[in-house]
């Protein structure tokens, strides 16, 4: 049965709850709705899951956009209602004519609602006698049905959109409310989603929504725990483990004995003074600390280059009808009409390599958000969509918490402890440069750094950390190669609160986000440590990889952490930010999927090219 | 050149049949009109200056959850009707206060705004300020701890905002949930604020030249930090949304928008 029905305003107040179905609801299912999802701009996904202790909701919505109303229907997770999209849609239907700005209290809706009720639930139950118990989904009705989100067990943290990548069979051709068939939901993208483990995604493990899979059941029965109900992960990993041990042997190619050396940096330059190296003091101010001029060209100029491309299949029919209407501005915005400025959007987002899904969901969620919204007078189609397009990238590069590192630190030095920070990333992105540049900066505000070698395994790693450590002066810690990082990281932290540090940079190998016993040997790092900071980096080349690395490290992460509370990415640092020139999409995507904002940009190899996030210089770059 | 030529001759005659009609209007007739439009103009101007001076727009920030759209509504309507969730949008209105409805005599409506609290949406608040004549920042006196840091930082960050001190905007730090037993004290609540906000001053300008997120300082070096070095005027009060007690608040509100 429904929980709960809420009808409440953009601003906040509540309008009207349905007074039969009285359970209060557990948690704040409503509040962690609007935080994780709608203001995430996720609105264009279908459901969304919420756990509390001592329940599971699934919870649908819809919104009227021109009357500025949303309109949300909670139930329980493990009853997969058939009926509640219909429902949304009626209860909007009907409330949107009884509805007036001015009043507050609509008692007389009570009785409308509990006659829809009854209706949709008379229809349902006829459905579910016409169809076969085994719920094959393509029936004339087609009403959606989260049974994907039903069965996949209780332990999928926040939002699961991956959900939506089984349930696009059903959804073609019908009229959804949450308006995520727009058509461009097809096949393809649900064996995309199959592959790809979605938004902090815990993978959709059943693929088979056709059948009743006695699997699921199974899964049902292991809902107690948080670790991961994909099987298949669990048997890969007990495969691989017995592996992990094998290390590198130099090759001997005749008799002669091993040299077990394999160190051959040349240890007189150590002790020589420092003088020589020592010149990072003198490298200037590190750009983070620079104030970023935001380069005003007129915004007119960029409007008409928007609006000579934005439309390259513009009908000519279209012209005046549509000059008409931005005239008159009476016109209730329709799918149809944004779809191909919807289109001209994604195209010029995914030319400035924003990843493909990503534009996708950006555009059905702004369609969301757009859908039957009067057009104001004076604008056209193209302009309103670009308009709400730029404010829900604006939001989403926002951090959602604050990113002040330097208060970080100093809450951290009060406690006597030291402020760690773990670098994360695949191979070659630039952890250790930026390592050092990040070093550069917290010096510059007389911070004390040290250094921690976690990167036991790439040949070099150790000594190109001590080369940084000796021009930057500050101490590091170090137990050369083969050891574990775990527990190097350990050491170095004790270290660390011994000689009094602030800060403790740990470099770590990189590593690819499908490697089992890697990302398992990182998530063993992070939980042995607890660090402060948890940093992914990660290159602004990377095109739709991001997404994957993304996606994968924060579910490895998640799944393979020992603890309750495992520790996901706290903050994103895009690398290589002067080789892209305006193609900066890769740092939307990478904020969109994991939800962490980027806390630093590398743009360069010096120790100074580190800054911070211009959100509005991105947001121009991207819809220019 | 030729139709340059033609219309530069048309002009011409065109100017002079104007001036020729012209010359016909009697002279009184003529001065009369540029008079009005004259007296006109300058009315307008007039009453354009006199207006912008005097703002009648109230601020309600401060962190999501705080209570600030129960506090719009209560100012409004005199309840909070059926309960909030998290806002996504601003809320406005240009209202009498419900209070004071029973009153007679000519009172301004206030345009009070409700910017939402969420982080992400926090840009909005540099929309509302500049038309602003006083800011109430809400503060959720049961929840308070926790989210110290977190208050501190928003109310460091209106602290030191051009628009707040070149304007001299007051400030009203309200306390919210009185209602409730657990909730802290005003003063408990000022003092802790005012030791968060020295450290956060301290480690902001730590190196001064090197750090210019914010447009002004606080405070004065040296001396601890207290909301009466503040050059615009900081008060603390105490409020209670859901029961309606919210008398403090309103005070301010008609203390600042006459």
């Amino acid at each position: 049965m429904l929980e709960q029905l809420l009808i409440f305003t953009r601003g906040g107040l509540i309008l009207w709850t349905c007074k039969e179905l009285g359970n209060a609801l557990k948690g704040s299912p409503i509040d962690t709705l609007i935080r994780s999802c709608l203001l995430e701009e996720r609105s264009g996904a279908a459901s969304y899951n919420y756990d509390a202790p001592g329940a599971s909701y699934t919870l649908k919505w819809t919104f009227h956009n021109d009357l500025g109303l949303v309109f949300v229907a909670v139930y329980q997770r493990i009853l997969h209602l058939l009926y509640v999209d219909e429902l949304l849609a009626m209860v909007k239907h009907e409330f949107s004519q009884i509805y007036d700005p001015k009043r507050v209290e609509y008692f007389d809706f009570d009785e409308t609602f509990r006659q829809l009720r009854k209706e949709a639930e008379a229809r349902a139950e006829e459905l579910k006698k016409v169809k076969p118990v085994g719920k094959s989904v393509n029936d004339g009705r087609k009403l959606v049905n989260k049974k994907g989100s039903g069965f996949d067990g209780g332990n999928k943290k926040n939002n699961s959109e991956a959900n939506e990548g089984g349930n696009d069979d059903d959804g073609k051709g019908r009229k959804l409310e949450n308006g995520h068939s727009y058509g461009n939901h097809n096949a393809a993208v649900v064996q995309g989603n199959r592959g790809m483990g979605l938004a902090n995604g815990k993978e959709n493990a059943s693929s088979n929504n056709e059948a009743f899979d006695v699997t699921k059941l199974q899964k049902l029965k292991n809902k107690g725990g948080k670790k991961t109900s994909d099987t298949s992960v669990v048997s890969k990993g007990s495969k691989v483990d017995p592996k992990k041990k094998v290390t590198k042997k130099n090759r001997v190619w005749d008799d002669t004995p091993k040299d077990a050396k394999l160190d051959f940096t040349d240890h007189v330059e150590e002790n020589v003074n420092e003088n020589i190296e020592v010149m990072a003091a003198d490298q200037g101010e590190s750009m983070m600390d620079k104030e970023e001029i935001v380069s005003s060209d007129s915004e007119d100029d960029e409007d008409e280059v928007v609006s000579k491309d934005s439309k390259p299949d513009a009908k000519k029919k279209g012209w005046f009808s549509s000059m008409f209407q931005s005239i008159a501005g009476k016109a209730n915005l329709e799918k149809a009409d944004l779809e191909p400025a919807l289109k001209a959007l994604k195209d010029r987002l995914m030319t400035k390599n924003v990843a493909e899904e990503i534009a996708e969901k950006l555009c059905e969620s702004v369609a969301a958000s757009l859908e039957g919204k009067k057009l104001a007078s004076f604008t056209r189609v193209s302009s309103t969509v670009q308009a709400a397009m730029e404010e829900a990238l604006v939001r989403i590069l926002t951090p959602r918490r604050s990113i002040d590192i330097l208060r970080d630190v100093h809450a951290a030095k009060e406690q006597r402890k030291p402020y760690v920070v773990v670098f994360v990333g695949v191979n070659g992105v630039g952890k250790s440069t930026n390592l050092a540049k990040v070093a550069y900066w917290l010096l510059q505000h007389k911070v004390s750094v040290m250094m921690a070698a976690c990167d036991t395994f790439r040949s070099g790693a150790v000594e190109q950390l001590r080369t940084h450590a000796r021009r930057l002066q500050i101490p590091i810690f170090e137990k050369g190669y083969e050891k574990d990082p775990a527990v190097v990281a350990k050491e170095a932290i004790q270290e660390a609160t011994r000689n009094g540090s602030d800060v403790v940079l740990v470099d770590t190998a990189g590593r690819m986000q499908d490697n089992e016993p890697l990302m398992r040997a990182l998530s063993k790092l992070i939980y042995l440590n607890n660090p402060d900071l948890v940093l992914f980096v990660g290159e602004a080349l990377v095109g739709n990889d991001a997404v994957d690395q993304l996606s994968k490290f924060n579910q490895k992460l998640a799944d393979l952490s020992t603890s309750p509370n495992p520790r996901l990415i706290d903050g994103i640092l895009l690398t290589k930010f002067d080789t892209i020139d305006d193609k900066v999409g890769a740092a939307l995507s990478m904020v969109y999927i994991s939800g962490s904002p980027v806390m630093f940009v590398g743009c360069g190899q010096s120790y100074t090219d580190l800054k911070k996030l211009n959100v509005k210089a991105i947001v121009k770059t991207l819809l220019k | 050149m030729e139709g340059i030529e033609q219309w530069k001759t048309e002009a011409q005659q065109w100017l002079r049949q104007g001036i020729e009609y012209a010359h016909q209007i009697p002279p009184t007739q003529l001065y009369a009109a540029v008079a009005v439009l004259l007296f006109t103009t300058l009315l307008l101007l007039i009453i354009r200056l006199l207006k912008r001076t005097k703002s009648n727009t109230i601020v309600l920030s401060g962190l999501s959850g705080s209570g600030k759209t129960v506090l719009f509504y209560q100012l409004r309507d005199g309840s909070s009707h059926q309960g909030t969730v998290t806002s996504m949008e601003p809320n406005e209105g240009t209202f009498l206060l419900h209070s004071e409805s029973a009153k007679k005599g000519k009172i301004k409506p206030v345009h009070v705004v409700d910017v939402p609290g969420h982080s992400r949406l926090r840009p909005k608040l540099d929309e509302f300020l500049p038309q602003a004549a006083g800011i109430v920042f809400v503060v959720d006196a049961l929840e308070f701890l926790p989210n110290l840091s977190a208050v501190t930082e928003y109310l460091y960050d209106i602290l030191t905002k051009a628009s707040v001190v070149k304007r001299k905007l007051p400030v009203l730090i309200c306390c919210n949930k009185t209602d409730k037993v657990t909730a802290h004290t005003k003063e408990f609540i000022r003092k802790q604020l005012e030791k968060e906000i020295e450290k956060l001053r301290v480690s902001r300008s730590g190196v001064s030249d090197a750090d210019i997120a914010n447009d002004y300082a606080l405070g004065i070096p040296g001396e601890a930090f207290s909301f009466s070095q503040c050059i615009n005027k900081v008060t603390v009060g105490e409020a209670s949304g859901l029961t309606g007690d919210i008398s403090q608040v309103e005070e301010f509100i008609r203390a600042h928008v006459k």
